[in-house]
């Protein structure tokens, strides 16, 4: 493992609505190695576009930091002025969206679109380098060299993505965000997308953060995860770890849930309810009302949300490790 | 593509054809008789009569004398004015297309960057302060009755503070021993104008491929500055020198029709390009510009109004359409003698001759307008593939 490259800590980001501040992030913390994919699992809704959005600092416009510190390379993110900001994004951190279809500009082609972000953060470069760096990513994500003067609805969901994935590439980040980065594809393609996501990460060694409602992804392309819930991280570690060893109830669920890739046939279990309303500060364990065995002491906690480690480089939240 | 403009080109002329055909039964449902007035004008010599009786065929039955007309019209024979006799329709139009086209061809331009740029600027700043003021100033200006403020603006700007000449296109007394008639001078100014667009439009172009953006900027900036040391040099030396008052003159006869129309005309631009941009705002690609870090002058103007533009410059062309009869309030109200007038006074005078080039005119400008504004939106919006069969 290389060094640490991103360091999260305490982050708390709200939206104001007209309902009173929504909590979509609450004192997440982690840390990305260099070369190291980690991912970020939850459920639709708990935040996990929310802590992509912060660490680009692209929130919406009711959104709101209010604690908390991004820093990349040392660098600290939270309360960079937006001129500064603009030299962090794509060049340190870049992002592939969640639903990336609608990503480009319809009427650019899509060579020109990846030109100006390199020219952005590279403006001595010649015409010809810029070409031949758009070539060779290109080349590894598996696009022809023509796409370059083609126009986005020229090409197909699966091709849009791949060059989607260049154009993330395109100026040598520090960090990679992938939101959901196949959601909006069909099965076949996502399955070739992520392989080929994976075979970047692996050739390029990127610091990748790869964000997905499917654990079973998850598995398969992350050294480390977390996994969050109603805005907080409930559990954090080795992904294989977690595999093996769940701690959180619901981890346990969100397992139980997904079909297997690895290991035995299981019945699946289904996930009922629904997540909690981020508005209201709630104490203790707010999986409670929907955890299929909880406790008696679960029920009344009053301890706070507060991740502990439990093994070597293992987390998880404190109400679900001390009431077993 | 050329086949496209060919089918439509064929087209244009079928509907042509039967706006014709209809403007003349139109006319010719006027009651009175409108097109045997010139026979009834008893200062007509003979031969005249002879030759107008026979030219327009008024002694035959109306569907004979359609078919006449028609196929003089595409012969390029449009007949005599009653009233300039023996001028000619096409020589009256020559006259005043260039007055007409001068004034509202710079209306025009300018009101479309005014309003495209406030449009875009006020999408920009949506909720803010400045925002609210602009925009209900501009729906002002969007639904002012047109006169009234026309004629306001003259009776201010004009008579009370006395800054600019009240009505006509240049002052007589200055003209009276020159040695040149006020047409030329027009199409000086249309030619210099349209020569000094098509440099900068050049200019723009050819710099489209330069990889930097500094270097792109600082190139297009010298070709501005070359174009005003050109300008500069063409309006002091030479025969532009010895025209250069009397052009002064019409210019500065046209500022206040100018300004007026623009302040009228630029505010649909701006609404509607306000309009469009605010939900090309909300588009995923301008998430990912700004996630590139791009400035946000470049994210407003490359990616929000670029889209944007689509519709606007549709809006837009079809608007110049209706230059020619938008023309008539305006060329009444500051007695500018261009094509509006004519076509009133044809109209009024019962000029079927005039009258009915003028619409012809009218219409064949139409037409090519809307030819124009499909090929310019398949330009624009990649999207839109203009297909040999379609
Ligand atoms: N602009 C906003 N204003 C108010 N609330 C918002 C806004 N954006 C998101 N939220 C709320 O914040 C919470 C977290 O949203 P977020 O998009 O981060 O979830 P997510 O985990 O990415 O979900 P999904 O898997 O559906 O993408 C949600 O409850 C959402 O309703
Ligand atoms: S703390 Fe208790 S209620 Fe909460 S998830 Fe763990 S077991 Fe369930
Ligand atoms: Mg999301």
């Amino acid at each position: 493992m290389g060094k640490e490259v991103l360091v999260v800590d305490k982050l708390n980001m709200h939206y104001e609505t007209l309902d009173g501040p929504v909590a979509a992030v609450k004192d997440v913390s982690f840390v990305l190695n260099e070369g190291e994919s980690f991912g970020l699992v939850g459920e639709s809704g708990c935040g996990k576009t929310s802590v992509a959005m912060s660490l680009l600092q692209l929130q919406a416009d009711n959104a709101k930091i209010s604690s908390g510190s991004i820093k990349l390379e040392g660098k600290e993110l939270v309360g960079m002025t937006e001129n500064e900001l603009r030299t962090v994004r794509w060049d340190g951190i870049s992002i592939v969206f969640q639903g990336a279809m609608n990503a480009w500009n319809p009427v650019a082609k899509i060579g020109e679109q990846i030109r100006e972000a390199i020219r952005e953060h590279r403006p001595d470069n010649t015409k010809q380098e810029n070409t031949q760096k758009i070539e060779e990513l290109f080349n590894i994500v598996g696009l022809d060299n023509s796409i370059m003067d083609r126009y986005p609805h020229e090409l197909s969901g699966g091709m849009k993505q791949r060059a989607i994935i260049a154009l993330a590439l395109s100026c040598d980040p520090k960090v990679v965000i992938a939101d959901e980065p196949t959601t909006a594809l069909d099965v076949v393609i996502q399955d070739q997308i992520l392989k080929e996501l994976k075979k970047v990460q692996n050739l390029l060694g990127l610091s990748l953060i790869y964000i997905s409602h499917d654990i079973a992804v998850i598995a398969e392309m992350t050294d480390n995860m977390a996994v969050m819930y109603a805005g907080s991280v409930v559990e954090m570690g080795p992904t294989a770890n977690i595999f093996n060893k769940p701690k959180h109830a619901y981890t346990r669920l969100l397992l139980e849930s997904t079909p297997s890739v690895v290991g035995k046939r299981k019945k699946l279990r289904s996930l009922d309810g629904e997540p909690p309303s981020l508005i209201n500060e709630n104490k203790g364990c707010s999986f409670s009302p929907r955890c299929p065995e909880p406790s008696k002491e679960c029920k009344n906690q009053e301890l706070d949300m507060k991740l502990v480690e439990i093994s070597k480089g293992h987390w998880a939240d404190l109400c679900c490790v001390s009431c077993g | 593509m050329a086949e496209y403009i060919i089918r439509r080109t064929l087209q244009m002329i079928v509907v042509f054809f039967i706006f014709l055909v209809s403007s003349y039964l139109l006319f010719n449902a006027i009651p009175g008789n409108a097109f045997q007035n010139l026979l009834l004008n008893p200062d007509l010599p003979p031969d005249a009569y002879e030759k107008v009786l026979k030219t327009y065929g008024l002694d035959k039955p109306i569907m004979e004398r359609v078919q006449l007309y028609v196929v003089n019209f595409f012969k390029g024979d449009f007949g005599y004015s009653y009233k300039y006799y023996p001028k000619t329709p096409i020589e009256l139009i020559a006259e005043r297309l260039p007055r007409t086209l001068m004034l509202f061809a710079i209306v025009n331009i300018v009101a479309f960057y005014t309003g495209f740029l406030v449009g875009k600027v006020l999408a920009w700043r949506r909720g803010s302060k400045s925002e609210t003021w602009i925009t209900v100033t501009s729906v002002f200006s969007y639904t002012v009755f047109y006169p009234w403020f026309a004629l306001m603006m003259l009776w201010f700007f004009g008579y009370k503070m006395g800054w600019f000449p009240i009505g006509k296109f240049l002052y007589p007394e200055k003209w009276y021993d020159a040695p040149w008639d006020s047409d030329v001078i027009f199409v000086l100014m249309i030619k210099f104008t349209v020569i000094i667009s098509v440099i900068q439009f050049m200019a723009y172009l050819l710099t489209r491929g330069i990889e930097s953006l500094t270097q792109r900027r600082n190139i297009r900036f010298g070709s501005l500055i070359a174009i005003f040391i050109g300008s500069y040099l063409f309006w002091n030396t030479g025969d532009a020198l010895t025209k250069k008052p009397y052009a002064a003159d019409i210019a500065y006869h046209m500022i206040l029709p100018v300004v007026v129309v623009t302040i009228v005309a630029f505010a649909g631009t701006a609404l509607l390009t306000r309009t469009t941009m605010v939900e090309v705002i909300k588009e995923d690609y301008i998430l990912t510009a700004r996630a590139k870090g791009l400035s946000q002058k470049r994210i407003r103007d490359r990616h929000a109004a670029r889209t944007a533009l689509l519709p606007v410059v549709t809006s837009f062309i079809f608007t110049i359409v209706t230059i020619i009869d938008g023309s008539v309030l305006t060329e009444t109200i500051f007695s500018w003698p261009g094509m509006g007038q004519l076509l009133l006074q044809s109209v009024l005078e019962e000029d079927i001759p005039v009258a009915m080039a003028t619409f012809s005119f009218v219409g064949i400008f139409a037409l090519i307008a809307h030819l124009v504004a499909d090929i310019s939106y398949s330009y624009l919006d990649p999207r839109i593939r203009i297909k040999s069969q379609g």
